[in-house]
């Protein structure tokens, strides 16, 4: 059985990580408003697909490395409860939820908030723990302390010491990618301007802004020696360059459709403009992704 | 179970459990029950409070209906004596069941004439 004081550790993480990640989200008031704006069915849905991901997250990445599905199941649910618990808690502190305002929109905008908080938890507590045997991860934490740390820990790879560190199968990494796509992505996706830039680009901007995404995967995933990309990702032969850079740019694009739907960026536009607003949001999403599959393992 | 949890995660986990189950039972209940009505807005005058240069009439707008309205437009005319003096009032967001607070103010004595309010217009977000 864990000690109290090591839970209490994780849900410190836990939460520090939630707001690190989701307070830009928790300071937009277009995040507020879409709280009493969206229908219950859409925040249904929005809980739903955090869950999953949370679920995918913790399996393929979490803290304990030999989890059940249950264990999975109670930690996804936990991080979920703190997402709320925050979200409720930050919001009252920022005055956007009040006693006397109706339930509906007091729920909406709590259920709206939770969801990137409780994915940052889920992130935080797996990522900004110190190494220990029990903790998975990149283990030392600090993604830029000193170069002898890093290369002691390429040496006890090089040697195979860490069996759990093997890398992550293909459903892991587009899981991983997603969540880096959303964590990042969901802090401009509900603001004007991703609206105002899609609905001012000309063809030639759009086309511009999906190779500036590919090349932004291709140079994080592939060419500029990112945190552990070695041991992340497959460079053996030049299409797996090709393949691993498109797929990756295919899940920050449907993570961008996805979030703007969430925020009822669609409602009212034309099919033209709902593609040029996740092609203009896609980048983000895309750095999210990319740099996601390296930090967030 | 490998790792087995003890009581604070157990406890956390429990009000993790309420707290989903408790956002997803009444987010349910009402995609279930939820009408398609436009907003309805109703508006509710205060007592006018007299101020050094003006008179403060509370103005306050519930929305009974189902939809968000934006842009609120309110009008409050006073008619004393012949003479009509308006106010207007501009709320942002009206959400349903909303309840959103202000004030106009006259010149005149609201106490001694009638005053109408009414909804000039809003949008739909």
């Amino acid at each position: 059985m864990r000690s109290i004081q090591k839970s209490l550790q994780e849900y410190a993480r836990g939460i520090a990580g939630g707001l690190l990640f989701s307070l830009p989200l928790l300071y937009t008031m277009e995040v507020w408003w879409t709280g009493f704006l969206a229908p219950p069915w859409r925040l249904l849905a929005c809980v739903a697909g955090t869950f999953g991901l949370l679920l995918g997250y913790n399996h393929y990445v979490g803290i304990r490395e030999d989890a059940t599905f249950a264990d999975v199941v109670v930690d996804s649910v936990e991080e979920l409860g703190i997402g709320f618990l925050v979200a409720a808690g930050v919001l009252w502190l920022l005055g956007r939820v009040t006693l006397d305002m109706p339930v509906a929109e007091v729920i909406g905008k709590i259920v709206l908030e939770a969801m990137t908080v409780a994915i940052g938890v889920s992130v935080g507590t797996a990522q900004l723990g110190a190494g220990e045997e029990q903790d998975k991860g990149r283990g030392n934490g600090a993604s830029g302390a000193g170069q002898g740390q890093d290369q002691s820990q390429d040496q006890r790879r090089a040697a195979g010491e860490r069996p759990g560190e093997e890398s992550v199968s293909f459903g892991g990494q587009v899981v991983i990618a997603l969540c880096g796509a959303v964590l990042f992505a969901a802090n401009v996706a509900p603001t004007e301007e991703i609206v105002m830039i899609a609905a001012e680009a000309s063809p030639w901007r759009l086309i511009g802004m999906v190779l500036l995404s590919l090349v932004l995967a291709a140079l994080i995933l592939y060419y500029s020696d990112f945190i552990d990309a070695r041991k992340h990702v497959r460079f053996d032969r030049r299409h797996d360059v090709l393949l691993g850079t498109v797929i990756t740019y295919l899940i920050a694009f449907m993570a961008s459709a996805l979030i703007l739907w969430f925020f009822g960026r669609f409602d009212g536009h034309m099919p033209s403009t709902c593609l040029a607003q996740t092609v203009v949001l896609g980048i983000a999403a895309t750095l999210g992704a990319s740099a996601g599959r390296l930090l967030l393992q | 179970m490998k790792t087995e949890k003890n009581w604070l995660e157990w406890t956390m986990f429990a009000i993790g459990l309420a707290l989903i189950l408790g956002a997803l039972g009444y987010l349910g209940h009402d995609a279930l029950t939820m009408r398609d009505e436009p907003p309805h807005l109703v508006i509710e005058l205060g007592a006018p409070a007299p101020r050094r240069h003006a008179f403060l009439v509370p103005v306050a707008v519930t929305n009974h209906g189902d939809a968000t309205a934006e842009d609120v437009r309110i009008e409050v005319v006073l008619e004393a004596g012949g003479v009509r003096e308006r106010g207007e009032i501009d709320m942002a967001f009206l959400p349903r069941a909303a309840t959103r607070r202000g004030w106009v103010t006259f010149h005149r004595d609201p106490g001694a004439g009638k005053l109408v309010a009414r909804v000039l217009g809003y949008e739909s977000p």
